[in-house]
């Protein structure tokens, strides 16, 4: 929101009068004012000299504010919206794709939980090869544990037998659309978020190959190092975080698929990390845990909007 | 409110705030001595604060049609240059084939112990895995109980990095951290010099019809290229971290950093638990970013403690589940018998084998034992 000062050259009306008067009453940007009684100002406005300048500003300032708020929309456009754009992506392992009804879901935070080693990583890489055949993927690494020769392993078990040619340019064909950027601190990551947000705005406008797949490989890294302190900070940049992926999930149609460790709860138990702030903002929360000495995993539904939960599958990597 | 984002010190971030500053557009036309006269802060930290802000509304101008975010690399071009990587071997030709050729760049490996108990009895037929052979690990944890040989083998590493590009080394400098003291100058010496001879053997046995080329190395140059840094509290552990960003823009040509151990300590005089697990997963991304930025392998040996869990005691790497979590790859060594085995717990590309080794004079060798099979788990 910006300072009134700052608006000026836009809005004439409010001048140093206006601008002087707020100040009176600690109003120096469009933010304090929503937060000030109006009724109030607006009683002292009329009380002071130059009345009618000062009720103007007032209302300018309230014009400016009816502009920034979301459009409303009612359920039918709300339907529309579901059927055209929000589909369904299947994650290519066959377990997962049954226990989700059809995969993961455009427009929702997909968290996979598990303790170390347990295939969270091997699921993403399997989801980002088999989206990329369509549309563009981004994978966000916080542990250099992006790895291509995987990828183009799982590429090369659903080819069809066919010449070497071929397949060379079928995986860098696919392998193209997946582009993998290594982020360290928070700091970093909200730069890269900031940064895919224009990409997206303008990306809507044309048509071609879309971007549909947001990863984070894991976000519980980045957010550890500042969670937990004397300072809010922490929880405030989690929750930041977890708003800004969900709200470029929503408006670009996009599925975003984040990966958190767990950390040992009371008795022995393990849960998963970033704590009882973080458990509401995904939408979907899966379990996934791995027999020692096998392939096969084990993977459990913690929350989902349309499946029940508590639903366990296995598969196998 | 996208202040939220700017890595500025918590009092500037109220100051910002409290005077209506909540976006970064409304930082975009003001000067700097403006801003410190309204913040009431120093004007070179007003000028601090519009670079930073500055920075981050930069990015979002410069929008590359090419890339979808600054610095992001497709996984195809990402496939090519991880098949022309170098490996560092391990000199235990069994340990380098699970490991897919050795030690490599860009990654951070951590090698640990297990309990026999945790290692699946049905042993898998031993297959040539092709689909993996051409990957390698980067950053390592190695972990295990104190005489399984870690810090021989963070020694062999060290001196097997110096190993020149004719015979397929890289042929660079090591960094040796060290938490406990166990770095022996004698030992790596020996190892230095056994592994000087096995190049000329090497030499001897493939030019055998060239003129015999002398190898120039001597086992003081090998010494010469480790450099040594000796810690002994965890402040000075994570202040060299801090400072291993300007020393490694001064040395270009280094190419592993061991740490032995990296949680030495963090064990002991720790009260707060909370801010233990940030110091770690700080220090671990920095180590990343490192290991990424200058395709260093960064290999890191670990303890191990005892879990109890449903009335059980089962022996794990020390420092808990979140460390586990940010680490790469994860390496445990383990008694069988009378033997010496490592065993790939954790690895986004490598299957999960165990291979044998054992601790000579000359360093890190293969087995000598009858039973050469690598197992596949």
């Amino acid at each position: 929101m910006a300072r009134l000062a700052n608006l000026e050259t836009e809005y004439p009306v409010l001048d140093s009068t206006v601008r002087n008067f707020c100040a009176s009453h600690g109003i120096f940007s469009v933010e304090d004012f929503l937060i000030h009684d109006l009724y109030m100002l607006a009683a002292f406005a009329e009380q002071n000299d130059s009345s009618e300048r000062l009720k103007e500003g007032i209302a300018q300032v309230l014009s400016i504010i009816d502009d920034m708020h979301q459009p409303w929309l009612n359920g039918m456009e709300l339907l529309e919206d579901a059927k055209r754009n929000k589909h369904v992506f299947p994650t290519g392992i066959q377990g997962i794709d049954l226990l989700l009804g059809d995969g993961i879901h455009v427009g929702q935070l997909t968290e996979l939980v598990g303790p170390s080693s347990s295939g969270k990583t091997q699921v993403c890489l399997r989801t980002a090869s088999n989206v990329a055949r369509n549309h563009m993927v981004l994978y966000l690494d916080t542990g250099n544990s992006f790895s291509p020769q995987r990828i183009a392993y799982f590429l090369g078990k659903t080819i069809s037998p066919s010449s070497a040619q071929a397949k060379n340019q079928f995986l860098q064909k696919v392998m193209s659309n997946i582009s993998c950027h290594s982020v360290f601190d928070i700091f970093a990551m909200f730069d890269v978020l900031h940064q895919l947000e224009s990409y997206l705005r303008c990306q809507d406008g044309r048509g071609g190959c879309q971007m549909r797949l947001l990863i984070v490989d894991s976000i519980s890294s980045l957010i550890s190092p500042v969670l937990g302190s004397s300072s809010t900070l922490g929880r405030a940049l989690m929750t930041s975080a977890g708003y800004l992926l969900k709200k470029l999930a929503h408006q670009h149609n996009l599925a975003v698929l984040i990966i958190n460790h767990t950390v040992g709860g009371e008795g022995g138990s393990s849960k998963p990390a970033l704590g009882d702030s973080w458990k509401c903002i995904p939408h979907s929360r899966l379990f996934l845990s791995c027999d020692r000495g096998s392939n096969t995993y084990n993977v459990s539904i913690l929350r989902h909007p349309s499946m029940a939960s508590g639903k366990a599958a296995r598969f196998v990597i | 409110m996208e202040i939220w984002r700017l890595p500025i010190s918590a009092s500037q971030r109220g100051k910002l705030i409290s005077s209506g500053y909540t976006s970064l557009s409304s930082l975009s036309s003001i000067s700097s001595s403006d801003l410190a006269r309204e913040l009431k802060v120093s004007e070179s930290e007003a000028m601090n604060i519009l670079k930073v802000a500055s920075h981050s509304r930069g990015s979002e101008t410069s929008n590359a049609s090419c890339s979808i975010v600054e610095g992001a690399q497709s996984a195809w071009d990402m496939l090519h240059d991880e098949e022309s990587l170098m490996h560092i071997t391990t000199s235990s030709a069994d340990l380098d084939n699970i490991l897919g050729g050795g030690i490599h760049c860009k990654e951070v490996t951590e090698i640990g112990w297990s309990s026999l108990s945790l290692i699946v009895n049905s042993v898998l037929k031993y297959k040539l895995t092709t689909a993996f052979s051409s990957e390698s690990i980067i950053f390592m944890l190695i972990g295990g109980v104190p005489g399984i040989g870690k810090t021989q083998l963070g020694i062999q590493i060290a001196v097997n990095v110096q190993i020149p590009n004719d015979f397929g080394g890289l042929g660079g400098k090591a960094i040796y951290i060290d938490t406990e003291g166990s770095f022996m100058v004698e030992r790596a010496f020996q190892i230095a010099e056994a592994c000087i001879e096995d190049m000329s053997e090497y030499n001897r046995f493939l030019r055998k019809d060239f003129q015999e080329c002398k190898i120039k190395m001597l086992p003081q140059d090998i010494l010469e290229n480790i450099f040594y840094f000796r810690i002994c509290s965890y402040t000075e552990q994570i202040a060299l971290i801090n400072y291993l960003d300007k020393f490694l823009s001064e040395h270009k040509d280094v190419k592993v950093i061991v740490v032995d151990s990296v949680t030495f300590h963090f064990r002991q005089d720790f009260d707060d638990m909370a801010l233990r697990t940030r110091v770690l997963s700080g220090m671990a991304l920095k180590l990343m970013n490192l290991a990424k930025r200058f395709s260093l392998a960064v290999v890191l040996l670990n303890q191990v403690t005892t879990k109890h869990t449903e009335a059980s005691f089962q022996l794990a790497l020390a420092l808990g589940d979140s460390w586990s979590h940010t680490c790469t790859n994860r390496i445990v060594l383990y008694w069988n018998g009378n033997e010496r085995y490592a065993y790939i717990d954790k690895s986004p590309s490598l299957r999960s084998a165990s291979a044998a080794y054992s601790v000579t004079a000359r360093g890190i060798r293969n087995s000598s034992s009858s039973c050469k099979r690598i197992k596949m788990m």
